[in-house]
């Protein structure tokens, strides 16, 4: 199992990287197969560690040279597969191009490499008076480059956008070893088709990112937060929708299932109502007196829609508090059985209440367990299939669940993922949403940055592009 | 009271099941791992690849290698149970790599415990496949086999006295080529040593009665299990928690059979000597009508804490789970029953207090010695960053590599200096000397202390006095 590659080219890579930088023992190649997404994996060939942009074209040539499939990676924290050396190759991981390279508080921009950690962003820019919003699941762990490659979302999406959305300008290593620099700190511009966007949710699949500048914003002065509780899934995502109509955005408008609920008292009892189907946690934040108007405002609504229950913090630890079954969720449901399936599926915020309902019927004719929490305000759900993957018949069953899930998802103009991507994981799906035209548009893209179909291969679309576009 | 009670189990002291039960047969392998102490395939299952453990390990901080961290041991571990990997020299190193500082555990949403998958790789690891440098084999055997279950040996031994004495874990820690050493050149190591190892004093064992009665209105009887480096390297601070538990009410009963909790065995791999030292101390400690059995040594809290999964089929389930209910940490026993502290002297101080890794992350044990800081008047807390980081002693991980070991403390110490307190406090003879030691190679103005030693300058008397 050891490298395929030659004794020679692994030393031509240790001469120019530094031997530190370059690995290629099979413990070392077994652990760069995988990322977070379950069932999933591959082998790389050898495993690089770039440093620099220069030394990141070096890998480039390298891989053309070699005939090798090339595969970016973050942390290796995705959720679709996105950083899976598919067909094997070369795997550059990102985390060692880690420094902050600036803060601009003029032009409210931070400019960094890609293997910083997005919460050490986070921290850096917070420590200046400043806010960088987007915060994925894993942002203790995930980088930005992982995160501009998936435009990863997170809690604070409804209010504050998610990772696109806070891109300025990205530098990038082509395929042809040429170096992209696209967008700037210009708050407006329109030059151009914009590289940017494409590069972002790209999924390393048309450049390797090697610098990113993003957008700051002042962070909000104050924050209320609140639960309410359901008896049924209906209501809760009425009060979603209503809240919203009631021109409010939230910055988090959480939602957990009965199952979750359950999940989460079994593991650290702090006293959940067990009965209850649904639960929302709500914050709401911005200038003290607004946040005031509008947690009062948010009260009326979940008072006329009819929830159960409803708390509200009265100081920041009550707040802490509050949030903790929604913090412990997912530490729950992976608790109930070895392998944890965590879906992504999204809808447009009407259709929530429709949805839970499609995941209860779903739940029942597979016989699953499913527990369900996500970004409501979002539409953001993400079931969690709880099962073991040594169960192979039923692991059959939660992949047919899913399916008929996104059969209705698509059907009420949702998409089949919201922010995990499409990698490995979801390269069925994509087609069934955007339709065989919008694939053939995308591989044309692809071509066009990567005519050898050497990055980042086996991802959001199968590769039988070549033979379509040359002809 | 604390009569000793004779005999009072009728019972069977074990199930039906015995050993061979316990241990895989050959043809229930797990993979490529030998049939006697495979790790549980379960347990390895449980991790979901999330990674949420990378930025917690102290190991994968130093090598931002994938393998050395918790997720990727954890699939080097399932790639050997599905028989996809080898237990190759590169998987075993990574199991004596782990720190076992459990660190991945408490912020693992699935809970998993690479820490001990990582014990039970070690176990697979010390065998023919893996052979000892010669000369090594004999020092571990001798260690593990002959002087640690014995506490008169160890006490009796002038080598072992010495050994820990003079040099102490730190002697081990910081010479990887210790056997190759003359004895010239060992005396000088020892001479570099000294004054990094705390003053000896007799070890505690035999200078104190086998019942130390409870002061004031008596609340109850514990036990203390006195560990055997608390007990050799640093009896005062043992005197200093017997005093105090005395001081506040409990009969103290102090076992003179006790054995060692058999966590160095477990870090080692010996599986089998921990089991035969788990089997006699669960026996001797029930013997006694308690209300708690108390430690202040958090490597040997988290082994007998452990000792419910480690005796598995060995012993009768119900005994097992009565000495598990009874141990206790020293912070969370006292914080528990209730500090009484009218009668305690101030101990005018500041001081930053390091999580021992065994207490926060292996018993879940983090804001208990807070509160026991904050019921002795005078101490005041001033918390450093990453307070339950790993100090990088971590048993004989430094023995193995000490270079690393270096650079683990420096992050600790650069943390510790930040904080400006007199004095950096801690509940675990590993991490006291790895801090003390830390504090004089920086030339650092600062003490190292353990907690109880402390606690014990507050009390108002002393039941067990000071040696001599």
């Amino acid at each position: 199992m050891p490298s395929k590659l030659s004794a020679q080219a692994i030393q031509d890579l240790e001469q120019r990287l530094g031997k530190e930088q370059v690995l290629h023992e099979k413990e070392d190649l077994y652990t760069y197969g995988y990322d977070a997404t379950p069932e999933l994996s591959g082998l790389p060939d050898v495993v690089v560690f770039p440093r620099t942009a220069e030394e990141v074209a070096y890998v480039v040539e390298f891989a053309n040279e070699n005939g090798l499939p090339l595969s970016p990676r973050g942390s290796g924290t995705g959720l679709s597969g996105g950083s899976i050396p598919a067909e094997g190759g070369v795997v550059a991981v990102m985390t060692r191009m880690n420094k902050i390279l600036e803060i601009d508080e003029e032009n409210l921009t931070a400019t960094v490499e890609p293997g910083v950690i997005t919460l050490d962003l986070a921290g850096a820019v917070a420590a200046r008076g400043l806010f960088y919003p987007p915060d994925p699941g894993s942002q203790k762990v995930s980088t930005i480059g992982g995160n501009v490659a998936e435009n990863a979302g997170g809690l604070r999406g409804l209010k504050y956008g998610v990772t696109r959305d806070y891109v300025m300008a990205l530098e990038a290593v082509l395929m042809d070893g040429s170096h992209l620099m696209t967008g700037g700190k210009a708050v407006k511009d329109v030059a151009g088709y914009s590289f940017r966007d494409l590069l972002v949710g790209g999924e390393g699949t048309l450049g390797i990112v090697t610098q990113v500048t993003v957008s700051l914003i002042p962070p909000p002065k104050a924050k209320k937060t609140m639960v309410a509780y359901f008896k049924d899934v209906a209501t809760a995502g009425q009060a979603v929708s209503e809240i919203v109509a009631a021109k409010i955005i939230p910055a988090t408008l959480e939602i957990l299932d009965n199952k979750t609920i359950n999940s989460i008292e079994d593991y650290v009892s702090i006293g959940l109502p067990r009965e209850m189907q649904g639960l929302l946690l709500i914050e709401t934040d911005g200038h003290p007196a607004e946040v005031e108007e509008e947690a009062a405002e948010i009260h009326k609504v979940l008072e006329r829609v009819g929830a159960d229950v409803i708390r509200v913090a009265q100081t920041a630890e009550e707040g802490e508090d509050l949030t903790a079954a929604r913090r412990t969720a997912l530490s729950a449901l992976a608790r109930v059985s070895p392998t944890t399936i965590l879906e992504d599926s999204t809808v447009p915020r009407s259709e929530l209440a429709s949805t839970f309902n499609e995941i209860a019927r779903l739940t029942k004719k597979y016989d699953l367990t499913v527990g369900t929490f996500g970004h409501a305000g979002d539409g953001n759900l993400h079931p969690t299939a709880l099962t073991d993957e040594r169960n192979s018949e039923e692991i059959k069953r939660v992949h047919a669940f899913f399916s008929e899930l996104y059969d209705h998802v698509l059907a009420v103009g949702g998409t089949v993922s919201g922010e995990h991507g499409i990698g490995m994981a979801k390269i069925g799906y994509l087609e069934r949403q955007i339709g065989s035209g919008g694939i053939k548009v995308m591989r044309r893209i692809k071509h066009a940055f990567d005519p050898e179909g050497r990055l980042n291969p086996g991802k959001m679309f199968t590769p039988e592009l070549q033979e379509e576009v040359r002809a | 009271m604390s009569e000793e009670k004779q005999s009072v189990r009728s019972e069977p002291r074990y199930t039906k099941r015995d050993a061979e039960q316990a241990i895989r047969k050959e043809g229930e392998r797990l993979g490529n791992f030998l049939p006697e102490d495979a790790p549980s395939y379960e347990d390895i299952l449980q991790c979901m690849r999330c990674g949420f453990c990378l930025p917690h390990c102290p190991t994968y901080a130093l090598t931002n290698r994938e393998r050395s961290s918790p997720r990727g041991r954890a699939q080097l571990a399932k790639a050997v149970a599905q028989g996809e990997m080898e237990l190759s020299d590169n998987v075993s190193f990574e199991g004596f790599f782990c720190l076992d500082c459990r660190a991945c555990t408490t912020v693992c949403p699935a809970g998993v415990k690479v820490g001990p998958i990582m014990e039970h790789v070690r176990a697979q690891s010390r065998n023919e496949v893996h052979p000892l440098p010669p000369g090594w084999r004999q020092f571990r055997e001798f260690l593990l086999e002959y002087m640690l279950p014995n506490h008169d040996r160890l006490e009796n031994s002038m080598l072992a006295a010495r050994l820990y004495q003079r040099l102490g874990v730190q002697w081990m820690v910081r010479n990887s080529h210790l056997l190759e050493l003359t004895p010239g050149a060992l005396g000088e190591t020892a001479e570099k040593m000294d004054g990094m190892l705390p003053k000896l004093e007799p070890p505690l064992r035999n200078r104190v009665p086998e019942l130390v009665k409870a002061r004031g209105e008596k609340r109850g009887t514990v036990a203390y299990f006195i560990g055997c480096i608390m007990n050799l390297m640093y009896p005062e601070v043992s005197r200093a928690t017997i005093n105090t538990l005395a001081q506040q009410g409990f009969d103290v009963v102090i076992p003179k059979s006790a054995k060692c909790c058999g966590a160095p065995h477990l870090t080692e791999g010996d599986r089998e000597t921990a089991r035969k030292l788990g089997e006699h101390n669960v026996e001797t400690f029930l013997r006694w009508d308690l209300d708690a059995i108390v430690t202040d040594c958090a490597g040997c809290g988290a082994a007998l804490k452990d000792y419910e999964e480690l005796l598995e089929g060995r012993m009768d389930e119900r005994y097992l789970h009565e000495f598990r209910s009874r141990i206790q940490d020293v912070s969370e026993f006292l914080v528990g029953a209730g500090m009484r502290t009218e009668d305690l002297k101030p101990v005018e101080m500041t001081i930053t207090y390091h999580d021992p890794c065994h207490l926060a992350h292996a018993q879940g044990i983090a804001k208990e010695p807070r509160q026991l800081i904050e019921a002795i008047p005078g101490l005041e807390l001033v918390e450093m960053f990453e307070s339950n980081w790993c100090c990088g002693s971590g048993a004989n991980w430094g023995l193995l590599h000490p270079e690393e070991s270096e650079q683990v403390l420096d992050r600790k110490m650069a943390n510790v200096v930040k904080t400006e307190a007199d004095a950096v406090v801690t509940l675990n003879p590993g991490c006291h000397m790895q801090l003390a030691w830390g504090v004089r190679r920086s030339g650092l103005e600062q003490e190292a202390y353990h907690l109880m030693e402390l606690v014990g300058r507050s009390l108002p008397e002393e039941a067990v006095p000071p040696a001599g």
